[in-house]
């Protein structure tokens, strides 16, 4: 194998760990949100994901099918700061309990500091019991999801560069 | 361990044999003494596990000696030479002599050398490759693994002409000497991979491989009572080849019909060659049917369940969804109940010849769902879920994710009977968690969802069309990443 292949190879790699995080935060956002959507249409949890859009003030179909696919887009965005996030700060970790954190800090974050900004989010003490276990395990499973990915993209880069050292001396 | 040279002298060979294998006590072990050119000759034979035909010939061309050349000649030499079989060796210790005579071949000793003519006739009982029952496909080849690892290996030879294809043999077992073979291209499946796998693999002590693969793969992935399928089996030849391509390694072991493909991840079990077999856009369709039936398999019955406990939370558009007739018996026991009946069925259906299991089938289905119902034993409805929920059961492709799926859908509903709402998103979560912090052969178990990783997870969701996949998976980390050029 020729060398300029394999730096090629790496190159190419260290620059899709910044856009992949992107990715694994829209997807992530996305999934998880439409998993909340749900579980908000069977009532597991009494908030829908278009609580998102209340600090901007729209139109009657905020609430209609066009409101929650606009927000599930709006929650892929969030995801996508909260992956830059955890790819700034915790990228090292290559720990799952670094994820179920990060899903638990991200919970707190959202219901304790940014909870003002949407009127209708009960504080935390008016929610019900089974509208705080449902949210705060999509929160833990999206802190994980964003968190594993990354780390693991990170480390599979370092691998794959340490290979590539090798490799190089081998052939 | 001290090597035991051979003897010059065949009255020494015999001793051993007879005190080591235990020659004239076991009927199977035998020998043949002829006289060459005044020379004695031994020929060792295990019953059984050669060709009959091919030792008959050998004894003629030997015999034939005694016409056909003159006194002087060497005659070790000569016999070399007149052994008309392929396959030959020369060994000088009497270990290796033994290991290879109850392999089946046959061992020829010739008065006054201190060297053994090791002669390949080896034919083993088996059945010829048929399609294997479990992984039947409408189209495509017939021919699965069968006992012989022989056969497999030619099996993968016959599709993969590649130089590069490497067959690692190795001897596993103490006292069964199960030959194992590791398969490989070498120029793309993993180093670390393999090297991890050849170190399990000389660790086993173990007296025997009777359970063939299935004992390899405790050693090797160390599963403990973690009921999810951490390797990937497979009977088909095609599914085999298609993996070594894409940069997995193979085990395989003699006396077993099966493959153990390695690494495998959750998705891996959820894909079946049928879908490689139909066009992209059909396999797609089957996938994702497919991954419905799996998906209904974990979660409708738990679901139900809770809905029957908590029908405030079902939207008004499916609130008739729930029992209407009162029962006698709780909900959970009879849920219960009727998931352990399937699986009697399912139990008495392996063991249950064909004939009979038909007949099975019908009281099962017709009498006792009916019947529990008028009884009042049983709600309809239940009937319903119970068969939709074990037919997405059965059109798992993978048997032993079925019945890992099997055991977390009890462990739910376990969880929705006691907490209700919280127990079943607090059972999910936990069971999302648990399978994403497996690592069998350091591989995440739920690659490509978590990790996430686009392409790849687009794979599994799309079946791509051949040409169109160029990249093998990520997962195997593969030596040379594209597959080849066209």
């Amino acid at each position: 194998m020729s060398q300029r292949k394999l730096e090629e190879q790496t190159r190419e790699k260290s620059l899709s760990v910044v856009t992949s995080s992107a990715i694994t935060g829209f997807f992530g956002g996305a999934f998880w949100g439409t998993l909340g959507f749900l579980a908000n249409v069977f009532h597991f949890t009494d908030i829908h994901p278009n609580v998102i859009l209340e600090p901007w003030s729209l139109g009657d179909w905020k609430t209609g099918w066009i409101g929650t696919t606009l927000s599930i887009f709006f929650l892929g965005l969030f995801g996508i700061v909260a992956a830059y996030i955890y790819y700034f700060t915790l990228k090292k970790f290559e720990n799952f309990w670094v994820g179920i954190f990060y899903g638990l800090a991200l919970f707190l974050f959202v219901f304790f500091i940014l909870n003002p900004l949407f009127p209708s989010l009960n504080p935390i003490t008016e929610l019900t019991k089974n509208t705080i276990i449902t949210t705060l395990c999509l929160f833990v499973l999206f802190g994980v999801f964003i968190g594993y990915s990354i780390s693991y993209d990170y480390h599979e880069m370092l691998r794959e560069k340490g290979q590539a050292m090798e490799g190089k001396g081998e052939e | 361990m001290n090597m035991v040279h051979i003897p010059s002298h065949l009255r020494e060979v015999e001793a051993y044999m007879k005190d080591r294998i235990g020659l004239g006590t076991s009927f199977d072990l035998g020998v043949r003494k002829i006289d060459v050119r005044k020379k004695q000759i031994h020929l060792y034979y295990t019953n059984g596990l050669n060709d009959n035909h091919m030792i008959t010939e050998l004894l003629k061309e030997i015999v034939q000696i005694n016409e056909d050349e003159r006194l002087l000649t060497k005659i070790e030499k000569v016999i070399e030479n007149r052994i008309v079989i392929q396959s030959v060796e020369k060994v000088s210790t009497m270990d290796e002599v033994v290991d290879q005579l109850l392999s089946g071949l046959v061992v020829l000793f010739i008065e006054g050398e201190r060297e053994a003519l090791i002669i390949d006739v080896r034919s083993y009982p088996g059945r010829q490759p048929e399609e294997p029952d479990t992984e039947k496909v409408v189209r495509g080849s017939r021919d699965g693994f069968v006992e012989n690892i022989i056969m497999n290996t030619s099996l993968i030879r016959r599709r993969i002409r590649d130089e590069r294809l490497r067959f690692e043999l190795l001897k596993v077992g103490e006292r069964s000497k199960t030959d194992v073979a590791i398969a490989y291209l070498r120029d793309v499946a993993n180093t670390n991979l393999l090297h991890i796998i050849r170190k399990e693999m000389k660790q086993i002590e173990i007296d025997g491989l009777t359970m063939a693969d299935k004992m390899i793969e405790e050693f090797l992935v160390k599963q403990g009572y973690n009921p999810f399928p951490l390797v990937r089996y497979t009977e088909r030849a095609d599914v085999a080849a298609t993996h070594l391509l894409e940069g997995h390694v193979l085990i395989i072991v003699d006396t077993s019909p099966s493959v153990i493909i390695a690494p495998t991840t959750y998705f891996h079990h959820v894909q079946h060659a049928e879908e490689y077999r139909q066009s992209a856009a059909v396999g797609t369709l089957i996938r994702w049917t497919r991954f419905f039936g799996i998906w209904i398999s974990l979660f409708l019955l738990p679901l139900w369940y809770l809905f029957v406990l908590e029908p405030d939370l079902l939207p008004k558009t499916i609130d008739y969804i729930g029992p209407k007739e009162e029962s006698h018996v709780p909900v959970f026991v009879q849920l219960i109940l009727a998931d352990i009946g399937i699986e009697f069925l399912r139990i008495a259906a392996i063991h249950t010849p064909a004939p009979l299991s038909t007949a099975m089938g019908i009281i099962a289905a017709v009498l006792i769902g009916e019947i529990a119902v008028e009884v009042g034993l049983f709600i309809s409805e239940i009937i319903l879920y119970i068969s939709v929920s074990a037919i997405g059961t059965f059109s798992t492709p993978s048997y032993e994710l079925s019945v890992a799926n099997k055991i977390a859908r009890v462990f739910l509903l376990i969880f929705v009977a006691i907490f209700h709402v919280p127990g079943f998103i607090v059972g999910t979560t936990l069971l999302l968690l648990y399978l994403a912090s497996i690592r069998s052969l350091n591989t995440p178990y739920l690659w490509p969802l978590i990790p996430f990783r686009w392409r790849a997870f687009m794979q599994i969701l799309v079946r791509r069309s051949t040409p169109g996949a160029k990249i093998r998976p990520s997962i195997v980390q593969p030596r040379n990443k594209y597959k080849q050029k066209t």
